[in-house]
Protein backbone atom coordinates (compact mmCIF):
# COMPACT_ATOMS: atom_id res chain seq x y z
CA UNK A 1 0.00 0.00 0.00
CA UNK A 2 1.21 3.48 -1.02
CA UNK A 3 0.20 6.80 1.03
CA UNK A 4 -1.67 7.61 -2.18
CA UNK A 5 -3.74 4.74 -1.24
CA UNK A 6 -3.94 5.34 2.48
CA UNK A 7 -6.04 8.40 1.16
CA UNK A 8 -7.96 7.00 -0.76
CA UNK A 9 -9.03 4.10 1.97
CA UNK A 10 -8.76 6.52 5.13
CA UNK A 11 -12.07 8.31 4.98
CA UNK A 12 -13.87 4.65 5.41
CA UNK A 13 -11.81 3.41 7.84
CA UNK A 14 -11.29 6.25 10.22
CA UNK A 15 -15.02 6.10 11.48
CA UNK A 16 -15.94 2.26 10.51
CA UNK A 17 -12.80 0.54 11.82
CA UNK A 18 -11.44 0.85 15.46
CA UNK A 19 -7.94 -0.01 16.08
CA UNK A 20 -6.62 -3.10 15.33
CA UNK A 21 -9.21 -3.31 13.06
CA UNK A 22 -7.36 -2.33 9.84
CA UNK A 23 -6.71 -4.11 6.62
CA UNK A 24 -3.09 -5.41 7.40
CA UNK A 25 -1.29 -4.03 4.24
CA UNK A 26 -2.45 -0.36 5.89
CA UNK A 27 -1.23 -1.41 9.31
CA UNK A 28 1.86 -2.41 7.84
CA UNK A 29 2.21 1.13 5.43
CA UNK A 30 1.07 3.28 8.36
CA UNK A 31 3.71 1.74 10.75
CA UNK A 32 6.14 2.82 8.05
CA UNK A 33 5.98 5.45 6.78
CA UNK A 34 5.61 8.39 9.71
CA UNK A 35 3.71 11.21 7.62
CA UNK A 36 1.01 8.78 7.05
CA UNK A 37 1.00 7.72 10.73
CA UNK A 38 1.30 11.25 12.17
CA UNK A 39 -1.69 11.87 10.16
CA UNK A 40 -3.90 9.04 11.32
CA UNK A 41 -2.89 9.77 15.21
CA UNK A 42 -4.00 13.53 14.39
CA UNK A 43 -7.31 12.77 12.80
CA UNK A 44 -7.94 10.91 15.90
CA UNK A 45 -6.78 13.16 18.20
CA UNK A 46 -9.17 16.12 16.25
CA UNK A 47 -11.86 13.96 16.31
CA UNK A 48 -11.86 12.64 20.40
CA UNK A 49 -11.02 16.61 21.35
CA UNK A 50 -13.83 17.43 19.38
CA UNK A 51 -16.05 15.63 21.14
CA UNK A 52 -15.33 17.42 24.48
CA UNK A 53 -16.97 20.48 22.72
CA UNK A 54 -20.16 19.55 23.35
CA UNK A 55 -22.52 21.44 25.62
CA UNK A 56 -19.21 23.21 27.12
CA UNK A 57 -21.47 26.58 26.32
CA UNK A 58 -23.98 28.58 28.27
CA UNK A 59 -26.76 30.47 27.13
CA UNK A 60 -27.24 33.91 28.34
CA UNK A 61 -30.22 34.06 31.14
CA UNK A 62 -31.82 36.09 28.10
CA UNK A 63 -32.53 33.25 26.23
CA UNK A 64 -34.34 31.73 28.98
CA UNK A 65 -36.55 34.95 29.44
CA UNK A 66 -37.58 35.70 25.80
CA UNK A 67 -38.75 31.87 25.79
CA UNK A 68 -40.91 32.11 28.57
CA UNK A 69 -42.33 35.67 27.44
CA UNK A 70 -43.04 33.64 24.47
CA UNK A 71 -44.87 31.03 25.84
CA UNK A 72 -46.54 33.23 27.77
CA UNK A 73 -47.72 35.75 24.70
CA UNK A 74 -48.60 32.00 22.70
CA UNK A 75 -51.00 30.53 25.98
CA UNK A 76 -48.48 27.56 26.14
CA UNK A 77 -48.45 27.98 29.97
CA UNK A 78 -51.95 27.13 31.19
CA UNK A 79 -53.68 29.26 33.61
CA UNK A 80 -53.86 26.18 36.16
CA UNK A 81 -50.18 26.25 36.11
CA UNK A 82 -50.62 30.12 37.98
CA UNK A 83 -53.09 28.81 40.03
CA UNK A 84 -52.87 27.18 43.70
CA UNK A 85 -53.33 22.77 43.47
CA UNK A 86 -55.78 21.60 45.80
CA UNK A 87 -53.62 19.34 47.54
CA UNK A 88 -49.85 19.87 48.34
CA UNK A 89 -47.82 19.36 45.31
CA UNK A 90 -45.21 16.36 45.83
CA UNK A 91 -42.27 19.09 43.71
CA UNK A 92 -43.76 22.28 45.37
CA UNK A 93 -41.47 24.75 42.94
CA UNK A 94 -43.44 23.47 39.61
CA UNK A 95 -46.67 25.05 41.13
CA UNK A 96 -47.25 28.80 41.85
CA UNK A 97 -50.33 29.38 43.74
CA UNK A 98 -53.51 31.52 43.49
CA UNK A 99 -54.60 34.37 42.58
CA UNK A 100 -55.25 36.91 44.67
CA UNK A 101 -56.80 40.99 45.16
CA UNK A 102 -54.64 42.59 42.04
CA UNK A 103 -51.81 44.32 43.61
CA UNK A 104 -50.73 47.42 42.24
CA UNK A 105 -47.17 47.22 40.79
CA UNK A 106 -47.09 50.51 39.11
CA UNK A 107 -43.52 50.87 40.23
CA UNK A 108 -41.86 47.95 38.68
CA UNK A 109 -42.20 50.12 35.15
CA UNK A 110 -40.29 52.71 36.27
CA UNK A 111 -37.76 50.81 37.77
CA UNK A 112 -37.25 48.70 35.04
CA UNK A 113 -36.75 51.35 33.17
CA UNK A 114 -34.38 53.28 35.63
CA UNK A 115 -32.34 49.88 35.56
CA UNK A 116 -31.91 50.50 31.59
CA UNK A 117 -30.97 53.64 32.02
CA UNK A 118 -28.46 52.84 34.83
CA UNK A 119 -27.15 50.14 32.83
CA UNK A 120 -25.97 52.93 29.62
CA UNK A 121 -25.18 55.51 32.26
CA UNK A 122 -22.63 52.71 33.76
CA UNK A 123 -21.36 51.41 30.82
CA UNK A 124 -20.96 55.08 28.79
CA UNK A 125 -19.12 56.54 31.55
CA UNK A 126 -15.32 55.26 32.43
CA UNK A 127 -15.23 55.56 36.44
CA UNK A 128 -11.69 54.83 38.51
CA UNK A 129 -12.35 51.62 39.72
CA UNK A 130 -12.61 52.75 43.30
CA UNK A 131 -15.21 55.20 42.34
CA UNK A 132 -16.70 52.75 40.51
CA UNK A 133 -17.12 50.62 43.71
CA UNK A 134 -18.89 53.44 45.69
CA UNK A 135 -21.32 54.82 43.38
CA UNK A 136 -24.32 53.26 42.37
CA UNK A 137 -25.29 53.96 38.90
CA UNK A 138 -28.91 54.53 39.13
CA UNK A 139 -28.01 57.49 41.72
CA UNK A 140 -25.94 59.39 39.01
CA UNK A 141 -28.76 59.79 36.74
CA UNK A 142 -32.09 61.38 36.12
CA UNK A 143 -34.32 58.42 36.57
CA UNK A 144 -36.65 58.04 33.79
CA UNK A 145 -39.72 56.92 35.60
CA UNK A 146 -42.79 59.31 35.32
CA UNK A 147 -43.02 58.72 38.80
CA UNK A 148 -40.23 59.16 42.06
CA UNK A 149 -39.08 55.36 41.88
CA UNK A 150 -37.02 53.43 44.09
CA UNK A 151 -33.41 53.21 42.80
CA UNK A 152 -31.59 50.42 42.51
CA UNK A 153 -27.99 49.78 43.70
CA UNK A 154 -25.57 49.15 42.08
CA UNK A 155 -24.07 45.44 42.21
CA UNK A 156 -20.86 46.93 43.87
CA UNK A 157 -22.04 48.92 46.27
CA UNK A 158 -24.61 46.26 47.89
CA UNK A 159 -21.63 43.76 47.81
CA UNK A 160 -20.11 46.50 50.09
CA UNK A 161 -22.54 45.27 52.48
CA UNK A 162 -23.10 41.62 51.69
CA UNK A 163 -20.72 39.65 53.47
CA UNK A 164 -22.92 36.21 52.54
CA UNK A 165 -21.83 34.48 49.24
CA UNK A 166 -25.24 34.05 46.92
CA UNK A 167 -25.09 31.31 45.03
CA UNK A 168 -25.59 31.68 40.90
CA UNK A 169 -28.35 29.08 40.50
CA UNK A 170 -29.67 30.33 36.94
CA UNK A 171 -26.39 30.64 35.40
CA UNK A 172 -25.28 27.79 36.81
CA UNK A 173 -21.43 29.13 36.90
CA UNK A 174 -20.06 27.71 40.14
CA UNK A 175 -18.23 29.61 42.38
CA UNK A 176 -14.39 29.10 41.92
CA UNK A 177 -11.92 30.56 45.13
CA UNK A 178 -9.33 31.11 42.19
CA UNK A 179 -12.35 32.83 39.49
CA UNK A 180 -9.94 36.03 39.05
CA UNK A 181 -13.25 37.82 37.45
CA UNK A 182 -15.26 36.85 40.64
CA UNK A 183 -15.06 39.64 43.49
CA UNK A 184 -14.51 38.11 46.89
CA UNK A 185 -17.91 39.19 48.26
CA UNK A 186 -21.26 38.37 47.06
CA UNK A 187 -24.07 41.02 46.46
CA UNK A 188 -27.69 40.89 48.32
CA UNK A 189 -30.81 42.00 46.67
CA UNK A 190 -31.11 45.66 46.78
CA UNK A 191 -34.19 47.32 48.53
CA UNK A 192 -36.08 47.46 45.48
CA UNK A 193 -35.44 44.11 44.52
CA UNK A 194 -36.54 42.93 48.05
CA UNK A 195 -39.69 45.15 47.27
CA UNK A 196 -39.96 43.48 43.94
CA UNK A 197 -39.66 39.44 45.86
CA UNK A 198 -42.78 41.03 48.65
CA UNK A 199 -44.43 41.91 45.50
CA UNK A 200 -43.94 38.71 43.87
CA UNK A 201 -44.90 36.92 46.95
CA UNK A 202 -48.09 38.32 47.67
CA UNK A 203 -49.31 37.80 44.20
CA UNK A 204 -47.85 34.37 43.32
CA UNK A 205 -45.79 33.30 46.74
CA UNK A 206 -44.65 30.21 44.72
CA UNK A 207 -43.27 31.89 42.11
CA UNK A 208 -40.79 33.60 44.21
CA UNK A 209 -38.43 31.13 44.44
CA UNK A 210 -37.85 31.31 40.53
CA UNK A 211 -37.86 35.03 40.56
CA UNK A 212 -35.41 34.82 43.47
CA UNK A 213 -32.97 32.93 41.38
CA UNK A 214 -33.23 34.52 38.26
CA UNK A 215 -32.47 38.07 40.03
CA UNK A 216 -29.83 36.32 42.03
CA UNK A 217 -27.93 35.19 38.73
CA UNK A 218 -28.60 38.72 36.82
CA UNK A 219 -27.27 40.06 39.85
CA UNK A 220 -23.99 38.19 39.90
CA UNK A 221 -24.08 39.23 36.35
CA UNK A 222 -23.80 42.50 36.73
CA UNK A 223 -21.44 42.19 39.37
CA UNK A 224 -18.96 40.08 38.00
CA UNK A 225 -19.12 42.09 35.03
CA UNK A 226 -18.82 45.60 36.96
CA UNK A 227 -15.67 44.17 38.51
CA UNK A 228 -14.13 43.19 35.12
CA UNK A 229 -15.01 46.55 34.27
CA UNK A 230 -13.74 48.20 37.25
CA UNK A 231 -10.23 46.57 36.28
CA UNK A 232 -10.38 46.87 32.50
CA UNK A 233 -12.21 50.30 32.08
CA UNK A 234 -11.08 49.85 28.50
CA UNK A 235 -12.78 46.92 27.72
CA UNK A 236 -15.46 48.08 25.47
CA UNK A 237 -16.87 44.41 25.09
CA UNK A 238 -17.35 43.78 28.69
CA UNK A 239 -19.27 47.51 29.12
CA UNK A 240 -21.54 46.12 26.21
CA UNK A 241 -22.08 43.03 28.60
CA UNK A 242 -22.96 44.74 31.66
CA UNK A 243 -25.44 46.85 29.88
CA UNK A 244 -26.58 43.77 28.46
CA UNK A 245 -27.17 42.34 31.90
CA UNK A 246 -29.13 45.52 33.26
CA UNK A 247 -31.29 45.56 29.95
CA UNK A 248 -31.52 41.87 31.59
CA UNK A 249 -32.84 42.69 35.28
CA UNK A 250 -35.03 45.25 33.86
CA UNK A 251 -36.65 42.92 31.36
CA UNK A 252 -36.84 40.35 34.49
CA UNK A 253 -39.10 43.18 36.44
CA UNK A 254 -40.79 43.62 33.06
CA UNK A 255 -42.35 39.86 32.92
CA UNK A 256 -42.71 40.10 36.16
CA UNK A 257 -45.00 43.35 35.90
CA UNK A 258 -47.07 41.58 33.02
CA UNK A 259 -47.70 38.33 35.12
CA UNK A 260 -48.94 40.18 38.16
CA UNK A 261 -50.75 42.79 36.89
CA UNK B 1 -20.90 44.77 18.75
CA UNK B 2 -22.88 41.10 19.30
CA UNK B 3 -19.76 39.17 18.08
CA UNK B 4 -17.75 41.04 20.37
CA UNK B 5 -19.77 40.75 23.22
CA UNK B 6 -19.97 37.31 22.16
CA UNK B 7 -16.06 36.92 22.48
CA UNK B 8 -16.61 38.14 26.03
CA UNK B 9 -18.81 35.70 27.29
CA UNK B 10 -16.71 33.19 25.61
CA UNK B 11 -13.33 33.84 27.32
CA UNK B 12 -15.31 34.26 30.92
CA UNK B 13 -17.23 31.34 29.79
CA UNK B 14 -14.15 29.40 28.91
CA UNK B 15 -12.65 29.12 31.94
CA UNK B 16 -15.38 27.46 33.61
CA UNK B 17 -15.75 25.17 31.11
CA UNK B 18 -14.05 22.07 32.65
CA UNK B 19 -16.48 22.53 35.90
CA UNK B 20 -19.17 23.30 34.22
CA UNK B 21 -18.96 20.11 31.83
CA UNK B 22 -18.41 18.02 34.67
CA UNK B 23 -21.61 19.69 36.36
CA UNK B 24 -23.77 19.04 33.14
CA UNK B 25 -22.97 15.63 32.07
CA UNK B 26 -25.07 12.50 32.36
CA UNK B 27 -27.74 13.52 35.10
CA UNK B 28 -31.10 13.92 33.77
CA UNK B 29 -32.52 15.02 37.00
CA UNK B 30 -32.07 18.90 37.54
CA UNK B 31 -30.34 19.07 41.01
CA UNK B 32 -31.77 21.95 41.79
CA UNK B 33 -35.24 21.83 40.86
CA UNK B 34 -35.50 18.38 42.72
CA UNK B 35 -37.27 16.77 39.18
CA UNK B 36 -36.59 14.09 36.69
CA UNK B 37 -37.03 14.93 32.89
CA UNK B 38 -39.93 12.64 32.73
CA UNK B 39 -41.23 14.22 35.13
CA UNK B 40 -40.99 17.66 33.92
CA UNK B 41 -41.97 16.90 30.16
CA UNK B 42 -45.18 15.43 32.15
CA UNK B 43 -45.75 18.50 33.80
CA UNK B 44 -44.47 20.41 30.80
CA UNK B 45 -47.96 19.10 28.85
CA UNK B 46 -50.31 20.54 31.35
CA UNK B 47 -48.47 23.81 30.60
CA UNK B 48 -46.63 24.81 33.63
CA UNK B 49 -44.16 27.45 33.29
CA UNK B 50 -41.62 25.81 35.67
CA UNK B 51 -41.59 22.57 34.36
CA UNK B 52 -40.25 23.98 30.79
CA UNK B 53 -37.50 25.76 32.75
CA UNK B 54 -36.65 22.67 33.81
CA UNK B 55 -36.16 20.79 30.56
CA UNK B 56 -34.68 24.36 29.20
CA UNK B 57 -31.94 23.98 32.25
CA UNK B 58 -31.40 20.54 31.38
CA UNK B 59 -30.64 20.89 27.71
CA UNK B 60 -29.44 24.47 27.32
CA UNK B 61 -26.03 24.11 26.61
CA UNK B 62 -25.70 20.98 24.75
CA UNK B 63 -28.63 22.78 22.18
CA UNK B 64 -27.00 26.19 22.83
CA UNK B 65 -23.62 25.10 21.82
CA UNK B 66 -24.74 23.10 19.03
CA UNK B 67 -26.18 26.22 17.33
CA UNK B 68 -22.83 28.06 18.32
CA UNK B 69 -20.88 25.76 16.25
CA UNK B 70 -22.67 25.46 13.41
CA UNK B 71 -23.28 29.37 13.05
CA UNK B 72 -20.04 31.01 14.75
CA UNK B 73 -22.06 33.65 15.96
CA UNK B 74 -23.20 33.74 19.73
CA UNK B 75 -26.50 36.03 18.71
CA UNK B 76 -27.52 34.05 15.87
CA UNK B 77 -26.93 30.81 17.96
CA UNK B 78 -28.93 32.08 20.77
CA UNK B 79 -31.57 33.15 18.61
CA UNK B 80 -31.34 29.64 17.23
CA UNK B 81 -31.45 28.15 20.34
CA UNK B 82 -34.17 29.97 21.38
CA UNK B 83 -36.56 29.03 18.50
CA UNK B 84 -35.41 25.03 18.82
CA UNK B 85 -36.44 25.66 22.29
CA UNK B 86 -39.84 27.00 21.18
CA UNK B 87 -40.76 24.74 18.86
CA UNK B 88 -39.83 21.82 21.01
CA UNK B 89 -42.49 23.32 23.80
CA UNK B 90 -44.85 23.67 20.87
CA UNK B 91 -44.75 20.18 20.12
CA UNK B 92 -44.05 18.69 23.76
CA UNK B 93 -47.65 17.45 23.85
CA UNK B 94 -47.13 15.26 20.66
CA UNK B 95 -43.93 13.68 22.66
CA UNK B 96 -44.79 9.87 23.71
CA UNK B 97 -41.28 8.70 24.76
CA UNK B 98 -40.81 6.40 21.96
CA UNK B 99 -37.22 8.10 21.38
CA UNK B 100 -35.30 10.18 23.67
CA UNK B 101 -36.09 13.36 24.43
CA UNK B 102 -32.90 14.86 24.22
CA UNK B 103 -32.58 12.42 20.56
CA UNK B 104 -35.56 14.70 19.94
CA UNK B 105 -34.95 17.62 21.07
CA UNK B 106 -30.87 17.73 19.21
CA UNK B 107 -33.04 16.44 16.02
CA UNK B 108 -35.30 19.53 16.14
CA UNK B 109 -32.02 21.87 16.88
CA UNK B 110 -29.99 20.65 13.71
CA UNK B 111 -33.62 20.99 11.33
CA UNK B 112 -33.43 24.38 12.82
CA UNK B 113 -29.91 25.78 12.04
CA UNK B 114 -29.95 24.23 8.83
CA UNK B 115 -33.11 26.10 7.74
CA UNK B 116 -31.73 29.26 9.09
CA UNK B 117 -28.38 28.62 7.10
CA UNK B 118 -30.66 27.27 3.78
CA UNK B 119 -32.17 30.47 4.16
CA UNK B 120 -29.68 32.25 4.55
CA UNK B 121 -27.75 30.85 1.13
CA UNK B 122 -24.85 29.11 2.88
CA UNK B 123 -24.15 25.43 1.63
CA UNK B 124 -25.28 23.41 4.62
CA UNK B 125 -24.96 20.24 1.50
CA UNK B 126 -21.86 21.99 0.36
CA UNK B 127 -21.72 17.84 -1.21
CA UNK B 128 -20.66 16.63 -4.75
CA UNK B 129 -21.99 19.70 -7.24
CA UNK B 130 -19.99 22.17 -4.97
CA UNK B 131 -17.19 20.28 -4.19
CA UNK B 132 -16.06 19.90 -7.62
CA UNK B 133 -15.74 23.24 -7.82
CA UNK B 134 -14.53 24.30 -4.67
CA UNK B 135 -11.20 25.12 -4.03
CA UNK B 136 -12.19 24.90 -0.37
CA UNK B 137 -11.16 21.32 -0.26
CA UNK B 138 -8.00 20.74 1.82
CA UNK B 139 -4.94 19.87 -0.62
CA UNK B 140 -3.45 17.17 1.22
CA UNK B 141 0.21 16.26 -0.09
CA UNK B 142 0.26 12.20 1.62
CA UNK B 143 3.05 11.38 2.74
CA UNK B 144 5.07 15.08 2.07
CA UNK B 145 4.71 16.25 4.87
CA UNK B 146 5.96 15.19 7.97
CA UNK B 147 3.98 17.06 10.95
CA UNK B 148 2.12 15.94 14.00
CA UNK B 149 0.00 17.67 16.40
CA UNK B 150 1.19 15.33 19.37
CA UNK B 151 -0.51 15.45 23.01
CA UNK B 152 -2.79 16.76 22.81
CA UNK B 153 -5.28 19.73 21.35
CA UNK B 154 -6.05 23.41 23.26
CA UNK B 155 -9.73 23.49 23.30
CA UNK B 156 -9.60 27.27 22.00
CA UNK B 157 -7.69 27.09 19.06
CA UNK B 158 -10.05 23.37 18.08
CA UNK B 159 -12.76 25.82 18.24
CA UNK B 160 -11.54 28.59 16.39
CA UNK B 161 -9.94 26.54 13.54
CA UNK B 162 -13.68 24.86 13.59
CA UNK B 163 -15.51 28.20 13.41
CA UNK B 164 -13.22 28.85 9.86
CA UNK B 165 -14.05 25.67 8.48
CA UNK B 166 -16.52 26.61 5.55
CA UNK B 167 -20.06 25.77 6.41
CA UNK B 168 -20.70 22.60 4.23
CA UNK B 169 -17.58 21.00 6.71
CA UNK B 170 -18.60 22.65 10.15
CA UNK B 171 -22.31 20.99 9.54
CA UNK B 172 -20.58 17.43 8.98
CA UNK B 173 -17.98 17.65 11.21
CA UNK B 174 -20.25 19.35 14.02
CA UNK B 175 -22.85 16.83 14.11
CA UNK B 176 -20.53 13.66 13.72
CA UNK B 177 -17.33 14.72 16.01
CA UNK B 178 -18.81 16.73 18.62
CA UNK B 179 -22.73 15.75 18.91
CA UNK B 180 -21.83 12.03 17.83
CA UNK B 181 -24.73 11.41 14.87
CA UNK B 182 -23.75 8.73 12.58
CA UNK B 183 -23.59 8.85 8.91
CA UNK B 184 -26.39 7.26 8.10
CA UNK B 185 -28.33 10.35 11.07
CA UNK B 186 -25.84 12.67 9.15
CA UNK B 187 -27.33 11.77 5.50
CA UNK B 188 -30.44 11.24 6.67
CA UNK B 189 -30.91 15.13 8.22
CA UNK B 190 -28.65 16.90 5.89
CA UNK B 191 -29.89 15.32 2.73
CA UNK B 192 -27.19 13.89 1.39
CA UNK B 193 -25.58 10.21 1.06
CA UNK B 194 -23.37 8.32 3.70
CA UNK B 195 -20.03 7.84 1.55
CA UNK B 196 -20.56 11.76 0.97
CA UNK B 197 -21.07 12.45 4.42
CA UNK B 198 -18.19 10.39 5.25
CA UNK B 199 -15.94 12.63 2.52
CA UNK B 200 -17.37 15.66 3.84
CA UNK B 201 -16.00 14.92 7.39
CA UNK B 202 -12.55 13.56 6.23
CA UNK B 203 -11.98 16.29 4.17
CA UNK B 204 -13.28 18.77 7.27
CA UNK B 205 -10.92 16.95 10.00
CA UNK B 206 -7.84 17.75 7.08
CA UNK B 207 -8.55 21.28 7.09
CA UNK B 208 -8.89 21.50 10.97
CA UNK B 209 -5.63 19.68 10.91
CA UNK B 210 -3.83 22.41 8.91
CA UNK B 211 -5.46 25.45 10.88
CA UNK B 212 -4.56 23.84 14.02
CA UNK B 213 -0.71 23.00 12.28
CA UNK B 214 -0.82 26.33 10.91
CA UNK B 215 -2.06 27.77 14.46
CA UNK B 216 0.50 25.67 16.33
CA UNK B 217 3.84 27.18 13.99
CA UNK B 218 2.38 30.73 14.60
CA UNK B 219 2.30 30.39 18.28
CA UNK B 220 5.48 28.95 18.45
CA UNK B 221 7.26 31.83 16.18
CA UNK B 222 5.62 34.75 18.69
CA UNK B 223 5.96 32.52 21.92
Amino acid sequence: MKCSDVERVLPELLDGAPDGAFPADFETHVKSCPACSNLVSDLKLISSEARQLAATEEPAPRVWLRIAAELRAEGLISDAAIREPESAPTRPILVPTSRRPRWSAWWLAPVAAALVAAGSYVVSHKPAPQVAKQQAPATRVASPAPVASPIPETPAATSASAPTPAPRQMAQKPAKPTDTIRPAVEPESSEEDQQFLTAVSTRAPSMRTTYENQLKAVNADIRETQAYVDRNPGDTDARQHLMDAYEQKALLYQIALDRIQ
Amino acid sequence: MRDSLGKFVQRKEFEAASERLAAGKGDLTDPKQGITEAEAIEQAKQGREAAFEVLYHLHKRRVYSLCLRMVSNPAQAEDLAQEAFLQLFRKIATFRGESAFSTWLHRMTVNVVLMQLRKKGLPVVSLEETLAANDEAPKKEFGTKDVKLTGSIDRLQLQRAIDRLPPGYRTVFVLHDIEGFEHNEIAQIVGCSIGNSKSQLHKARLKLRDYLTFMRAEKAKTG
